[in-house]
C-alpha cells in the first residue's frame, strides 16, 4: 500500500493552481453560470406551476441542491478529462514522477486541487444565492468547507474511473450512466423519498443524494439527522481514496 | 556517508553500482542481470539497438521501473529503499518530451524546481542561469509548443539541472534532432562533464557514444555484451580499417568467398559486404584483380558499429 506524502501532494496542487491562475477567468465562467440556467428555467419557470415543496418555494427548494451538483461537475471534470490529458496526452505525470514527488502524491494532489476548484466555483455561486435571498441560515457558513469535501469525494470517484480506462472516449459512459442519473435522481429537483421502492433505497447508496441533503440542511438550518449524511460522505470519500492511488501508481511506475 | 550497498564492492568514487540487475514485465525479461559501475565525473554510455534494455535500465535508475532482482545503488542510496532520496539528487532527461505544455519556457523550470522543494529565490536564480546555459534566455516567455525540437531538448536538459544534480541520466538525448541541433546538445553535455557532473546516457548513435563517452557498455537483448573505452573496444574487437563493398546481387557469393580468404574477417549487412583488415590498399588490389563486378566501394576506419556487428552479427540500426 502506497501512502501519499502531503508535501508531494501540495507541490502537484501548486502546479495546478499556477496554471489555473492563467486561465481562471475563461475557465471559471461556464461552470459558474451553468447553475443559474437551472435556477431560472426550473426554479422560476417550472416553479411557477409547482408552487411549494415541503412548505418551501420551489426555487428555494432547488437552490442548495444545485450547489452540490455544481461541486460534482467541477470535481468530475477535473478528475476525468483534465487528469486524462495530463496522464496520457501531455505526459505531465511522467515528468513529475522522476522528481522527488512520487506517483501516489500526484493522485492526492489532484484530489486536493479538485476540492479547491469546487470551492472556488461553489462559493462564488453561494454568494450570489445569498444575495438573491435564497439562503436563510447562518449554518450556510459551513457550506464552503463542505463543498471542499464534496469536491474530494467526486474527485475520488472520477479518479477511480480514470485509473481504469485506456481511452478518453469512455468518459461518455461515466457521464451518461453515473453523473447524469445522480444529477436527476438525488433529490435536487424533487423529493426522492416520494418515489416508489427501490428508487429512494438506491438513491441512498449514491454520493450526490447525501451531498444534496447536507447542502439543503445547511442552507435552511440543520436537524441532527444531517450528521448521518455527513458521515456517509466522509466514509465513502476516505474509504475509497486510496484505491485510485494504487491503480494510478501502477500505470506510472512499472 | 549514508546507505551504500550491503555487499558493495563499490569504490568511494562510484556514483552508481548495479549488480545482477534484472527487470521483467510479465514473462518478458527486458534486462537479464547486468553489472556495471559508473565513476564520479565520467560520462558513461549505453549503446545498443532498440529493445536492448537501455531505457529500462535508465528507468530503474530514476525510479519509474522497479527492479525485479539484483541490486542498484545510485548516489549511494538503494533505489528500492529510498527512491525519493535518489530522485532528489539526480537529473533526468527523458526520451520523450514531457515538458509542461501549459506553461511558458521559464515557468517550466520554476514549477519543476518546486517539486524538489527548492526555495523560490534559488529556483529563480537557477532558472535564469540555466536558460542562459542552454541558450534559451530570449525564449523565456515563449510557449513550449513554439519551440523547435532542438530547443525543447535543451529545455529538458535545463530542467534536469534545476536541482544541481550530481548525476544526470539522459535517455537518447539527440534522437530525432537535426545534425546542427545534435552538435549543440553535445557541446552542452561536454560542458557539463567538464564542470564535474556525472553523465549516463543511452544512444544508438555510434558517433555520439564515441564523441561523448569515457566508457560505455554495449547492450543487446537485455544483456551487456561488452564494456570499455570506445577506442579500446574498437581496437580489441575489430581490425582498424574497413572496406565496404556493394557487389551486384549475382556476384555477392563470389566476392564473399574471396574476401573470406583475404580479409581478417567479413560481415554482411543487407546487400553490403564489410571486410576488415590492417591493409586496405592491398585488399583493394586483390579484389580488383579478381574482376568481380562491384557497384561501389567505400573505405573508412573501423568504429563502434563494427564492434557491434562483430559481437552480435547484426547492425545497430536496422
Amino acid at each position: 500500500m502506497h501512502i501519499p506524502s502531503p508535501r508531494g501532494a501540495f507541490r502537484v496542487w501548486q502546479r495546478d493552481l499556477t496554471i489555473f491562475r492563467k486561465f481562471w477567468k475563461p475557465a471559471l465562467f461556464p461552470n459558474f453560470i451553468e447553475p443559474f440556467f437551472y435556477l431560472a428555467a426550473l426554479g422560476l419557470g417550472l416553479g411557477a406551476f409547482i408552487g411549494d415543496i415541503n412548505g418551501q418555494d420551489y426555487i428555494l427548494f432547488i437552490a442548495p441542491g444545485l450547489l452540490a451538483s455544481n461541486a460534482m461537475f467541477a470535481a468530475s471534470f477535473e478528475a476525468t478529462f483534465n487528469t486524462f490529458v495530463k496522464l496520457k496526452i501531455d505526459r505531465v505525470y511522467d515528468a513529475i514522477v522522476s522528481t522527488p514527488v512520487n506517483a501516489e502524491d500526484i493522485v492526492a494532489g489532484e484530489y486536493l486541487w479538485a476540492g479547491t476548484r469546487s470551492v472556488l466555483y461553489g462559493t462564488s455561486f453561494l454568494i450570489v444565492l445569498t444575495a438573491l435571498g435564497l439562503i436563510s441560515s447562518w449554518w450556510a457558513l459551513l457550506l464552503p468547507p463542505f463543498i471542499f469535501l464534496m469536491g474530494l469525494m467526486f474527485s475520488v470517484m472520477g479518479m477511480l474511473f480514470t485509473s481504469l480506462i485506456q481511452s478518453i472516449d469512455f468518459y461518455a459512459y461515466y457521464f451518461t450512466l453515473i453523473v447524469t442519473p445522480m444529477f436527476l435522481f438525488s433529490g435536487i429537483f424533487f423529493p426522492i423519498e416520494d418515489f416508489p421502492a427501490p428508487v429512494p433505497q438506491l438513491a441512498w447508496f449514491t454520493p450526490l443524494y447525501h451531498a444534496v441533503n447536507v447542502c439543503r440542511e445547511l442552507a435552511t438550518g440543520p436537524s441532527p439527522a444531517v450528521l448521518i449524511d455527513v458521515l456517509w460522505v466522509v466514509m465513502f470519500t476516505f474509504g475509497l481514496a486510496l484505491v485510485p492511488v494504487q491503480i494510478m501508481r501502477k500505470r506510472l511506475i512499472s | 556517508m549514508d546507505g551504500g550497498m550491503k555487499n558493495g564492492r563499490a569504490g568511494a568514487d562510484s556514483t552508481l553500482v548495479a549488480r545482477k540487475l534484472r527487470k521483467n514485465y510479465g514473462d518478458f525479461e527486458a534486462v537479464k542481470g547486468v553489472d556495471f559501475e559508473v565513476r564520479r565525473g565520467e560520462c558513461f554510455g549505453f549503446l545498443g539497438p532498440n529493445g536492448a534494455g537501455k531505457s529500462t535500465t535508465m528507468k530503474m535508475i530514476y525510479g519509474v521501473a522497479i527492479p525485479s532482482g539484483g541490486e542498484l545503488s545510485v548516489v549511494g542510496l538503494d533505489v528500492t529503499k529510498d527512491i525519493r532520496g535518489v530522485k532528489r539528487r539526480i537529473g533526468v532527461v527523458p526520451q520523450e518530451n514531457n515538458l509542461d505544455e501549459e506553461l511558458m519556457v521559464r515557468q517550466n523550470l520554476l514549477v519543476y524546481g518546486r517539486y524538489f522543494d527548492l526555495s523560490k529565490k534559488s529556483i529563480t536564480q537557477r532558472a535564469d542561469s540555466l536558460l542562459d546555459f542552454v541558450q534559451l534566455s530570449e525564449r523565456a516567455e515563449a510557449k513550449v509548443g513554439e519551440l523547435s525540437g532542438g530547443m525543447k531538448r535543451r529545455l529538458l536538459i535545463a530542467r534536469a539541472l534545476i536541482n544541481d544534480p550530481e548525476l544526470v541520466v539522459l535517455d537518447e538525448p539527440t534522437t530525432g534532432l537535426d545534425p546542427q541541433a545534435r552538435h549543440l546538445v553535445w557541446e552542452k553535455l561536454r560542458q557539463l562533464k567538464n564542470e564535474g557532473t556525472t553523465l549516463i546516457l543511452t544512444t544508438h548513435y555510434m558517433d555520439e557514444a564515441a564523441q561523448l563517452c569515457d566508457r560505455l557498455v554495449i547492450m543487446d537483448g537485455g544483456r551487456i555484451i561488452t564494456e570499455g573505452k570506445p577506442r579500446d573496444l574498437v581496437k580489441e574487437n575489430t581490425s582498424p580499417e574497413v572496406l565496404e563493398f556493394r557487389p551486384r546481387p549475382d556476384s555477392l557469393e563470389a566476392l564473399r568467398e574471396l574476401l573470406a580468404g583475404e580479409a581478417e574477417h567479413v560481415e554482411r549487412s543487407a546487400d553490403l559486404l564489410l571486410a576488415y583488415t590492417h591493409d586496405s590498399d592491398e585488399l583493394m588490389r586483390t579484389v580488383r584483380r579478381s574482376e568481380i563486378p562491384l557497384e561501389n566501394t567505400l573505405y573508412r576506419p573501423a568504429g563502434l558499429e563494427d564492434v557491434f556487428l562483430r559481437l552480435t552479427g547484426r547492425s545497430l540500426i536496422e
